[in-house]
């Protein structure tokens, strides 16, 4: 326990931040939607492009994620009302879903190579110096990133318990037709669901563009954390995501810890993670819905 | 020319076999298999570090199937009793986790520098006038019997139509088919001079070849439309030309390849292991068919449609699975073997996620639980590939990367397309496939 272990564990918890923002996406239309959306973690690359051109046009970065994560909504949108309300009428099966899903997520990386093109890009950012806490050198981004990260889960789980949409989609989780029996506007819940998840992920997509670059394929390597802190917390259940996108995320980090695991195989725990909760726990540590 | 259509025929029959493979996974036993190219990097890499080690290659290839099939069992007794999504989870995973293990374990498989000069299969060999004459004729063989369950299949699909209602929409369905060429190849050609003569900007070009090829393709949707009322036979017609303007091409392929036979050591390398690809693809395939046309097969494909009416016939539908997997695993191992000798190096970047999304096009559009229409989609999809790599370039105001990147979304338009119009693919059959209803 030295200071390498603890800048690991800070590493961890900001890198842990950002994979469950999007991983409270992911969930939420995994469970709701019933869609295991794999061009999820390509929302998220597409959130940072769009903060990158506002950064890059002048904008403050924080303000240029905000309205990043507003375009990205408006796209995930554009995609519900031509691939998934229309496949949802027709009650495709869920691998004619994910299939979709994989067209989607080759659609929309390629199209970010066509306009952007590959190479790594980075935001326009002050620099700041490192902040010093009980000697770990944490860099002023990731402190930020993990305050953003508390305040915008503090307004989801606001969202989530106490106004009635929240109320909604929880019960629309639990059971799509007892939820549309009692009289709530599913379709509603759809958008709203829409709304949140491309936008809490493209916040996250904005915040590892910070700590990390800005490249096409930043969100498809995350895809893989992503739905193992989403199976590790249950299906569909928003704090199991969060604190299974924090043990992942920190899991992966911690694990380079003195060279147990090479820096280059942490996919590969979250990978391990998550095949050791499918056999052993299959329907994740808290309760999920599906 | 001989040696491109040689690399494309290699090319196709190596992405056919690869495809066939995870048609037997997806297509019959309907499991998502996202990691497919888990099982090409296995058997890439066995068969090429066993050969360099003296390993004779029909062991080594042998010995690199078992690995990936071994693979398939690991997966498989990890996943395939939970539920279907989890597979797909599981295997993109372990897809990329093999490829970091190719990138990084430097000791082992060289990294990013790759390996070379490993041994290829009839290389060094030097045959006969009449050993060629033999490859000849087995390939002749070969195609011959496509040919034959090829012109079974057509007179089955033509066999209730008049023949004289055929006479009649044959000529049409021919015009209709060379004037939409004349018309494709004719705004190709203006594109082409319009980019080299630079005479309008990039935009305008693109603008241009958007709105030509809608207005095409509107006008000949709507002539369809207007055709197909007044003719009785006009499907069939058009199917009948399409499929006699396929069998010339398919017959003038052939008639380069078998000359590439001839003139073996122009190139033996290539020429060999075109040789070497086409039969292996014959024979998975014909063993294919049989197995799929056997009980096993049909237990396969009622755990597809309906895993607990299997269950209730007292199958066991776990066991079934984790054979079907391991098969199709194997399967894509001997395709590694194929890809590793066409590429002569093998680098970690030969083994990205995109090949198993490659080799998903290609089943879903030739229709999936159907291996003639994997070998269709295979052939499809090399086409695209040639098309757009010599052709696209002359007309499209793109760069080379932005190229690729848009071919590659072409792919993934292609695969929501089918999914949502088409599931059942070009070939497939829809009353056998549930697809959500």
């Amino acid at each position: 326990m030295d200071a390498e272990f603890f800048q690991l564990l800070a590493t961890g918890i900001a890198v842990g931040s950002i994979i469950s923002l999007s991983a409270v996406g992911l969930t939420l239309t995994y469970g709701i939607l019933r869609l295991a959306n794999f061009a999820h973690g390509d929302l998220m690359t597409l959130g940072a492009y769009f903060a990158l051109v506002f950064n890059l046009s002048g904008v403050n970065i924080w303000l240029s994620i905000g309205l990043g994560a507003g375009l990205t909504i408006v796209i995930a949108l554009i995609t519900e009302k031509l691939l998934w309300s229309p496949m949802r009428d027709r009650h495709a099966t869920s691998t004619t879903l994910i299939i979709i899903s994989i067209g989607l997520a080759l659609f929309l990386r390629n199209g970010i190579i066509l306009i952007w093109g590959a190479a790594n890009q980075r935001y326009d950012l002050p620099v700041a110096r490192a902040l010093d806490i009980f000697g770990v050198k944490v860099p002023q981004n990731r402190l930020i990133v993990l305050i953003l990260a508390i305040l915008v889960i503090g307004g989801l789980h606001y969202l989530l318990q106490n106004t009635k949409i929240g109320k909604a989609m929880r019960a629309v989780a639990d059971n799509v037709d007892l939820a549309r029996i009692s009289g709530i506007n599913v379709e509603q819940v759809v958008i709203w669901t829409w709304i949140i998840a491309a936008g809490l992920t493209a916040i996250g997509g904005g915040m590892y563009g910070l700590i990390t670059a800005v490249r096409p394929v930043m969100g498809w390597f995350l895809i893989l954390p992503m739905f193992a802190s989403v199976i590790l917390g249950g299906i569909g259940n928003p704090y199991g995501a969060i604190a299974g996108a924090f043990v992942i995320g920190i899991a992966q980090e911690v694990s380079t810890y003195h060279n147990w695991v090479s820096p280059e195989y942490k996919l590969g725990v979250a990978l391990l993670i998550m095949i050791l909760v499918l056999l052993i726990r299959p329907q994740g540590i808290f309760r999920g819905t599906l | 020319m001989q040696g491109y259509i040689v690399f494309l025929v290699i090319f196709t029959a190596i992405y056919a076999v690869f495809g066939l493979g995870l048609n037997l996974q997806w297509g019959y036993t309907g499991l998502i298999n996202f990691g497919h190219v888990a099982f090409m990097v296995l058997g890439a890499y066995t068969t090429v570090l066993l050969s360099l080690r003296g390993v004779p290659l029909i062991v080594a290839t042998m010995v690199g199937a078992g690995v990936a099939a071994l693979l398939g069992l690991l997966i498989g007794f990890a996943t395939l009793r939970l539920r279907t999504d989890y597979l797909a989870i599981v295997t993109i995973g372990v897809s990329e986790l093999l490829r970091l293990i190719a990138l990084n374990e430097q000791w082992l498989t060289r990294g990013t520098f790759g390996i070379q000069r490993f041994p290829l299969p009839l290389a060094n060999f030097i045959p006969t006038m009449s050993v060629r004459i033999l490859m000849m004729a087995v390939l002749t063989l070969i195609v011959g019997m496509g040919y034959w369950r090829w012109w079974k299949w057509l007179r089955r699909q033509v066999k209730d139509i008049p023949s004289e209602a055929l006479l009649k929409s044959a000529p049409t369905a021919l015009g209709y088919v060379a004037s939409l060429g004349i018309l494709v190849f004719g705004i190709g050609a203006i594109a082409k001079h319009l980019k080299s003569s630079n005479a309008i900007p990039d935009w305008g070009l693109g603008l241009f070849l958007v709105a030509a090829f809608a207005i095409v393709i509107v006008s000949y949707h709507i002539l369809t439309k207007r055709v197909s009322t007044k003719l009785s036979a006009w499907s069939s017609g058009l199917l009948l030309v399409c499929h006699f303007l396929l069998a010339a091409l398919g017959l003038w392929i052939f008639g380069v390849s078998a000359s590439a036979i001839y003139d073996y050591d122009q190139n033996p390398a290539k020429n060999g292991l075109m040789f070497v690809s086409v039969v292996t693809l014959a024979l998975i395939f014909w063993g294919l068919e049989r197995l799929v046309e056997s009980p096993w097969g049909r237990i396969l494909k009622a755990i597809r449609e309906d895993e607990e009416v299997a269950k209730a016939l007292g199958k066991n539908v776990f066991w079934y699975k984790l054979q079907s997997l391991m098969l199709g695993g194997a399967i894509a191992g001997i395709a590694g073997a194929l890809y590793a000798w066409q590429l002569t190096t093998v680098f970690p970047k030969n083994f990205e996620p995109l090949v198993t999304f490659n080799a998903w096009t290609i089943v879903v559009l030739g229709g999936a639980g159907n291996n003639t229409g994997t070998l269709l989609g295979a052939a499809i999809f090399w086409a695209y590939e040639a098309i757009t790599r010599f052709i696209l370039e002359d007309i499209i105001p793109l760069n080379e990367s932005q190229l690729n990147a848009f071919r590659i979304m072409v792919i993934g338009l292609l695969l929501m397309g089918l999914m949502v119009w088409r599931p059942q693919g070009i070939l497939g059959k829809k009353e056998e496939l549930t697809l959500g209803r």
